[in-house]
């Protein structure tokens, strides 16, 4: 622990990071040196290619991509770095690190709004029937004909759509994956 | 009075039932007995040949068909059982099927004990692993849930092989010590005979979790989907560790004594088993799946193949001595999804009921085998043996249970609470596969272990499986979600699939998501292409998914009494008209939807009345009557459209525009009828063929792939009464769009599915029956 604590060190913030994001020491510093693979040109910060690098032919890899950049920045932190994926630290519901205790449902729902914000590229609280529609071609890609992806849009929105506006806001956007296991769903194992 | 008149009508069924079962019992008997008599008789008639005899105008020759009638007595027996249940609510609400089932088993070997001093060896092993077996684990294995089961295949894994071992070595090894201790040398049976290995044999049997008694329980308390894949996925993986320790022991019991080598070529012979089954299995479920991809000119016998492979992996399987049920499964599990996507929707739909009805009867049958078998058989009882045995069983499953939790939540992201857990332990039913191996027995103290086994089974089938229930409630356990998924719901989760994948890769952490990435897309690249047939192949599976909802929806939107759905936002055009006499809107049809006035009886009637006249002509031109082809469906035909887009809607209404004025009608033509039959048939009108009285023909106007029906309509135009011939322009109209049609016809030919008897159910889920 005193090796870890020493070259915490070298991490900028990183004691702020390991309050803020609850993540321990060990991996804090295994996404660091990750961080710093990625940085191909030991900058201290990643740009787009860099990221995209990594990528493999994800269908929706620059929303991906796009949501590390804070609205008109060219390059990410390791801060910001850390704190994207500390939205996709798995939620342990007895664990207090250093008194900060992990509500469940507030993980859940931040969870939620991250994922709700790749949709909404805009920003308006709403997910639009063109947002949706870019979405399901990125993910469908040539395979389908427009009409296709008009009507399972149509029929998405109407599924969800509750106060009838049109569009799907936050809120709808929960109600619809309630079911889902959330927490497993977003979560990623960083341990080895 | 109606009311009291009915339900005194439905008490009095089951015990009709039990009057008509008695009888057919008794037939049974009496008849079998009859069968030396009458083959006496015949000899003693043969010996006097020289005088003549009258010519027997009735005789009975049972033993040719002694066999089959008594199977199918059998099958009878255990169909109305299962009928009988169901009639009486009360019943079937607080004790599980399986429960009365055995019952009823010892009822009628009771009868036949009594009635003959002697019980037919139902449950014969080879009845058992061979006939009955088979069924429910294919039924099991061909909609299992994929998805929560490879997600939690860890953990099942550790249940099932390590869970088992545990129990095993645990009962074992302390039922000798207890034989050990409580021996008794002046007793009928000295326990302390009982050496170490048979004990272990015995610990084996009785340790492994039964699929079917799982399936029984469990299916009636509805517990939530993670539950549920944890016992019921262990209870079909310790399949493999039980074959593999019951030869193992067996073989030791053989040879007398027990090396090192022995104990490690037992582990080898255990990955063999069960890495062999599923190979096995996995690929008969590739030959199916290839197979498959060829059968689109022979549509009738496509179950018989996913039947025929699998009962071929299984035997193949049975034959080296792999574990039969692994590959089963495997085989049942890879072939899915790829015989989904070839096959007809009728033949999905055969399929399905075909599996659900046989592993059906089959467990229906296993149970009433094993009330039978335990009144035949010579019995044991042993106080001592019998109350450890139950006892070691039960504290061996919890704390195996406890134990496996502890060590496997650290690696779970969703970790099993003490609920979950104590639900795993009291699901260890044990079941008819413990009683058969130990029918197979060879040692000198099969009575006794029989006796134990069947005991622990009852102990667990009834009391277990009662109690399941209202514990269940009383811990308030999760239940199942009984909504279906939803397209929002598809959406995200493939949304946060490629999400997660995305972030695993920028982490660098191969995790499951980034496996199951690779997998999906060598699947999509290669398996795919191979094995299914036609443009399929490259269809996604949200399309596909999209489609099975948009026909679900089609379906209930036409059984709920019909009317079009003028709703714009639904693109889909779901526009039958039902022409049937009894189209009455029910009260609690959603009266929103209906856009249009309903037809009233009358005027039904008239336009009956002119399709059947003017339309009779064209029945004649139906192609010849062939069994083996399956005669095309106007429902099946109709649902075509379904996919079309809006602007093909207006389209066909503008066609039938022009097209109603090419009617000459005896009625006016500005007459409300037509006109009313105008606005209501959006674009197709269908006789369905239920209809009475009306022949079954298609008034396909808009189908563009039927030109028959083009043509058929030319023809008719010589006669009186109608014409319709289509406008020439509108068939141009068609040519244009179709390449695409035909995709999207045969997308939806595949799509279909048949009103089932039984309300919509999502496939993926095993049906309670």
């Amino acid at each position: 622990m005193g090796s870890s604590r020493s070259s915490l060190s070298r991490v900028p913030d990183g004691q702020q990071l390991l309050q803020e994001t609850g993540f321990s020491a060990a991996h804090l510093l295994r996404l660091h040196q990750r961080f710093q693979f990625l940085d191909k040109d030991s900058r201290g910060s990643l740009r787009s290619e860099d990221l995209e690098a990594a990528l493999s032919e994800n269908p929706i890899g620059v929303r991906i991509v796009g949501a590390f950049f804070q609205p008109g920045q060219e390059t990410v932190d390791f801060p910001s770095f850390v704190r994207v994926l500390a939205h996709f630290r798995p939620t342990e519901k007895n664990r207090t690190r250093d008194g900060v205790q992990p509500d469940p449902a507030d993980s859940r729902n931040r969870k939620l709004k991250f994922a709700f914000q790749l949709y909404d590229r805009d920003r308006d609280g709403k997910i639009s029937r063109t947002e949706l529609l870019q979405v399901l071609r990125e993910m469908l890609g040539l395979q389908v004909t427009e009409e296709q992806l008009q009507s399972i849009a149509e029929r998405a929105i109407q599924e969800a759509d509750l106060d009838r506006d049109d569009a799907i806001c936050f809120d709808e956007f929960r109600k619809s994956l309630e079911k889902v296991n959330i927490d497993h769903k977003m979560s990623v194992r960083f341990l080895e | 009075m109606a009311t009291r008149g009915r339900s005194g009508f439905c008490r009095s069924l089951p015990e009709l039932e039990l009057l008509l079962l008695a009888i057919l019992v008794l037939l049974n008997g009496t008849v079998l007995s009859l069968e030396p008599a009458t083959s006496s008789e015949t000899h003693t008639r043969e010996g006097n040949n020289t005088s003549k005899k009258p010519f027997p105008v009735i005789g009975i020759m049972y033993d040719d068909v002694s066999v089959p009638f008594e199977i199918s007595l059998w099958v009878l027996l255990a169909s109305l059982m299962k009928l009988g249940f169901h009639l009486i609510p009360r019943l079937s609400n607080v004790v599980p099927e399986s429960c009365l089932l055995i019952s009823v088993g010892l009822l009628v070997g009771g009868i036949l004990k009594l009635a003959r001093d002697e019980v037919p060896p139902v449950l014969s092993d080879r009845i058992f692993f061979l006939c009955l077996l088979p069924p429910i684990i294919l039924d099991a294995g061909y909609f299992l849930p994929i998805r929560p089961f490879v997600e939690n295949i860890g953990t099942i894994l550790m249940f099932a092989v390590v869970g088992t071992l545990w129990n095993a070595f645990f009962v074992g090894g302390l039922i000798y010590g207890v034989c050990q201790l409580a021996q008794d040398k002046y007793s009928e049976i000295n326990l302390g005979d009982i050496g170490i290995l048979p004990c272990l044999l015995f610990g084996s049997i009785i340790s492994a979790v039964d699929p079917v008694a799982v399936l029984a329980v469990f299916e009636e308390i509805h517990i939530n989907e993670l539950l549920h894949i944890l016992v019921f996925g262990e209870s079909l993986l310790n399949d493999a560790v039980t074959v593999v320790l019951y030869h193992l022991f067996e073989e030791f019991m053989e040879s007398g004594s027990v090396s090192a080598v022995d104990a490690i070529l037992g582990l080898v012979s255990f990955l063999i088993v069960a890495l062999g089954g599923v190979l096995v299995g996995a690929f008969y479920g590739i030959l199916a799946a290839f197979t498959s991809r060829f059968t689109s000119h022979t549509r009738v016998i496509e179950p018989l193949f996913v039947f025929l492979y699998s009962y071929m992996a299984y035997l193949s399987a049975e034959v080296f001595h792999l574990s039969g049920i692994m590959s089963l499964i495997a085989c049942g599990a890879v072939m899915r999804p790829y015989v989904e996507a070839n096959i007809s929707h009728k033949s999905h739909t055969t399929i399905k009921y075909f599996l659900k009805m046989w592993s059906s009867v089959s467990e229906t049958l296993i149970f009433i085998f094993l009330g039978v078998a335990t009144v035949d058989g010579e019995h044991h009882w042993d106080w001592i043996f019998i109350t450890a045995t139950l006892i070691l069983c039960l504290v061996a499953r919890v704390i195996g249970v406890v134990g496996l939790t502890f060590v496997i939540n650290n690696f779970r992201i969703v970790k099993l609470t003490t609920k979950d857990q104590f639900i795993i332990a009291y699901g260890g039913l044990r079941g008819a596969i413990a009683f058969s191996l130990g029918f197979l027995l060879h040692t000198d103290h099969k009575k006794i272990f029989l006796t134990a086994i069947i005991t622990v089974i009852f102990f667990t089938v009834f009391v277990q499986g009662m109690t399941i229930k209202p514990l269940v409630e009383l811990l308030a356990v999760k239940k199942k979600h009984e909504a279906k998924r939803s397209i929002n719901e598809e959406i995200h989760t493939r949304f946060l699939d490629h999400l997660l994948t995305g972030i695993e890769d920028i982490c660098g952490h191969y995790g499951h998501h980034h496996w199951k990435n690779k997998l999906n897309r060598f699947n999509k690249k290669y398996v795919k292409k191979i094995l299914i047939a036609g443009d399929r192949c490259k269809e996604p599976q949200l399309i596909a998914f999209y489609h099975k909802l948009e026909m679900k929806h089609a379906i209930r939107m036409v059984e709920s009494g019909g009317g079009s759905k003028l709703n714009s936002s639904f693109p889909s055009t779901v526009s039958m008209q039902n022409i049937q006499p009894k189209i009455q809107s029910p009260p609690s049809a959603r009266p929103a939807e209906r856009a249009l006035p309903q037809l009233t009886k009358g005027r039904e009637e008239e336009i009956r009345q002119i399709l059947r006249t003017n339309l009779q002509r064209t029945r004649q031109r139906l192609q010849s009557y062939n069994r083996h082809t399956l005669v095309v469906d106007p429902d099946e035909e109709g649902f075509d459209d379904l996919i079309l887009k809006k602007r093909r809607r207006m389209e066909l209404d503008w066609k039938i525009k022009e097209m109603t004025n090419y009617l000459t009608v005896p009625h006016a033509q500005g007459s409300p009828t037509m006109s009313r039959a105008r606005m209501a048939s959006d674009s197709q009108a269908y006789v369905k063929p239920g209809a009475k009285g009306v022949p079954s023909i298609q008034i396909d106007l808009a189908s563009p792939q039927s030109p028959d029906s083009v043509r058929l309509l030319d023809e008719v135009g010589q006669d009186q009464g109608l014409t319709m011939s289509l406008p020439s322009s509108s068939s141009r109209a068609y040519k244009t769009g179709g390449k695409d049609d035909d995709r999207d016809q045969q997308k939806l030919l595949r799509c279909l599915s048949d009103p089932g008897p039984s309300a919509d159910e999502d496939e993926d889920e095993p049906i309670p029956t």
